[in-house]
């Protein structure tokens, strides 16, 4: 037999096995432990990203601005252009 | 757990969310630690190698496919911990210390009566698991008792699916062995 059937015999005694857990104090320590470095983890990405925003914070307007005021510039040319 | 339920955690965990660390931990560390502490036969360890597992789970999620499977990950992660630790201990199979004698605890809410017919056969499956090598034992504790499929275990031992399939087989038959020899013991001392 090849395959897992729970109907036999040794399934049935592998059933018999209880569930065990690490002691209360394991559980909580491990526990801390991991929540502390994805905690962690993540203030990190978040200090990342507030000392990314001040420079997106100034570049990107001043980009929006001086592409407007060339755009800007060009149309004025061109219809003064028109006009000569 | 159910895999849609499993998917969601595992992308809130890339995401470094804690609450489903807590869900992932609730429910896969009884699984995990009772295969540890059956696989290594000595509590401090099995809690020592379990405690490592989840690190590794929570330093390296943001590496996790998005369709990983928690289950496997975990006991593959476990169990190469525990044959590391076998490594860098030169552990001795035969040397082993035997399971903890205060094993299994009293089950609460059983009656005296139940809760002595179960100690009595889960001491002795417990008994007749770690009389087996340790390369059946792990078969038969993944799948037998964790549940994973014939497949899943492969990937966990790294071996073909259908060598693992003959090594179960081969584990099966010896537990069963092992289980009618005691069977026959305690008749001969009943009769």
């Amino acid at each position: 037999m090849t395959t897992w059937e729970p109907e036999d015999e040794v399934a049935e005694d592998l059933s018999a096995l209880r569930v065990y857990d690490a002691s209360p104090e394991r559980v909580e320590q491990t526990r801390a432990r991991c929540v502390a470095v994805l905690t962690a983890r993540r203030e990190a990405e978040q200090a990342r990203a507030g000392r990314a925003a001040p420079w997106r914070a100034w570049l990107e307007p001043a980009l929006v601005l001086g592409l407007g005021a060339v755009y800007l510039a060009e149309a004025v040319t061109r219809a003064l252009a028109v006009y000569r | 757990m159910d895999r849609e339920i499993e998917l969601r955690l595992v992308v809130r965990l890339k995401a470094g969310d804690p609450a489903a660390f807590e869900a992932i931990y609730e429910a896969y560390r009884p699984r995990l630690f009772g295969f540890l502490v059956r696989l290594s036969r000595r509590r401090d360890v099995a809690e020592d190698l379990l405690e490592e597992t989840w690190l590794r789970l929570v330093t390296r999620c943001a590496t996790l496919a998005d369709d990983a499977r928690l289950g496997p990950w975990l006991f593959t992660v476990g169990r190469n911990l525990y044959f590391s630790w076998r490594r860098s201990r030169a552990v001795d199979e035969s040397r082993t210390s035997e399971l903890d004698p205060a094993w299994p605890a009293p089950e609460r809410g059983a009656s005296p009566f139940e809760a002595a017919a179960r100690s009595e056969l889960e001491r002795r499956v417990e008994a007749a698991l770690a009389r087996l090598p340790l390369r059946d034992r792990e078969l038969l504790l993944l799948v037998g008792v964790e549940g994973l499929t014939p497949s899943e275990a492969a990937g966990v031992c790294g071996v073909p699916a259908v060598t693992l399939r003959a090594r179960l087989h081969r584990a099966r038959e010896k537990l069963a062995a092992e289980m009618d020899a005691d069977r026959a013991v305690v008749r001969a001392r009943a009769g």
